[in-house]
């Protein structure tokens, strides 16, 4: 063993993190290098004096003065962290449906797909109201499907950040907007 | 804020035999369900238990007594108030040594921010460090003492968890989120620190014999 790495040894020897076969090999260099030897001594020193440093006595009104402070600080609710960014099962199943609605949309456009559909042969009620459905909003102007998109995304987005906002902040909201109403 | 005399009026002189014990697992694990249905009583239970360790942990960090009282009482705080998130995961004794040395690690910032207040706790330090200097120039402990509160704080607290509050690398590494790896490396380098110190103010001494 050399120097080098009964140096770094010595270390792990004193917190008893070597095992048995490295201790003997680290003990039978210490025993013939006197640097290693007077290395290992200060080391000792060292460990000895700081495991012996005294205990310091806290004030005797510590736990009094913690225990006043609790009793006028309320705990923190759990909730949990990202929990917007979770969604809830009422929102799973919208957007299944959403995305059926979509798949299907897709499906019922395609003539050969549609036939392998019992419900869109084209004849019954349902496949019916669906294609009208369906061309209805592949036919409707332009113009007022923007509109309709913009006033979509304009609800959603209300919807968003008062959910952000929290309870408080809608509440302000609310009031703020009912003094502004000329009829009360 | 002025540090009292500590080692003569404030020491008892033992380490910290009560070192956790399954047992004492067992009842902090009652205590801290108690704590989390708001029962201030089992909290006072559990601050009782811990306070001397808690305080002499942020004792040694900050090396003030008055700020190591309000730090200690911040750690309570902040673990009264986290107690609903603690989920248990690691004991409830690591979790409050974590909190207990990011406060101490936050009113070290604290310090470094508020540029009067360190000229002053640094004139303060000076003035009690040349007494005790002057008193116990001889004595091997209070130099180390001293120069443990001199190294760099990740360095200082590897060594107060390891040597004086008697924690395995596992424990240190649990409390302080790092790898075991980190733990050992930050041991060897904090004694290191501390053997070069002692070894420089040997050869200082020999010199002037």
């Amino acid at each position: 063993m050399r120097c080098r790495e009964a140096a770094h040894q010595l270390q792990l020897y004193l917190d008893n993190r070597l095992t048995i076969e490295q201790a003997r090999a680290l003990e039978a260099h210490v025993a013939n290098c006197a640097a290693c030897l007077e290395e290992l001594a200060l080391l000792e020193e060292i460990t000895q004096n700081l495991h012996h440093i005294k205990v310091v006595i806290e004030p005797d009104d510590l736990n009094e003065q913690i225990m006043q402070r609790v009793a006028m600080t309320a705990q923190r609710t759990n909730a949990p962290r990202f929990s917007l960014l979770r969604p809830s099962l009422a929102e799973i199943l919208v957007a299944v449906l959403l995305a059926t609605i979509a798949t299907l949309g897709s499906i019922l456009q395609q003539p050969t797909l549609r036939a392998l559909l019992p419900i869109a042969n084209g004849h019954d009620s349902l496949s019916l109201a669906v294609m009208s459905l369906l061309h209805m909003l592949t036919t409707v102007d332009s113009n007022r499907l923007i509109l309709a998109l913009w006033l979509i995304g304009t609800f959603l987005g209300i919807c968003i950040t008062l959910v952000l906002a929290g309870s408080e902040m809608r509440s302000q909201w609310l009031k703020a907007m009912m003094e502004r109403l000329p009829v009360r | 804020m002025r540090e009292r005399s500590l080692q003569s009026t404030h020491s008892i002189g033992m380490p910290f035999t009560d070192a956790v014990s399954s047992t004492a697992q067992q009842d902090d694990l009652q205590l801290v369900a108690a704590s989390k249905n708001g029962d201030q009583d089992a909290f006072a239970q559990l601050v009782r238990r811990y306070q001397r360790r808690i305080f002499n942990l942020v004792y040694r960090m900050l090396q003030q007594y008055e700020e190591a009282n309000e730090i200690t009482q911040e750690t309570f705080l902040a673990a009264w108030q986290g107690l609903p998130a603690f989920r248990g995961d690691a004991r409830f004794a690591t979790w409050l040594y974590r909190i207990a040395y990011n406060c101490s690690l936050k009113q070290l910032e604290q310090r470094k921010r508020d540029k009067a207040l360190q000229v002053a706790l640094e004139a303060e330090q000076g003035n009690s460090a040349g007494i005790d200097t002057e008193l116990d120039v001889h004595d091997r402990q209070a130099l180390i003492q001293e120069h443990l509160s001199q190294l760099p704080a990740k360095y200082r607290i590897v060594l107060i968890l390891r040597h004086l509050q008697d924690m395995t690398y596992e424990e240190i590494a649990e409390i302080l989120t790092m790898p075991i790896g980190t733990i050992k490396t930050h041991l060897f380098r904090a004694r290191n620190l501390l053997k070069a110190r002692l070894q420089a103010l040997d050869n200082e001494s020999d010199r002037g014999t």
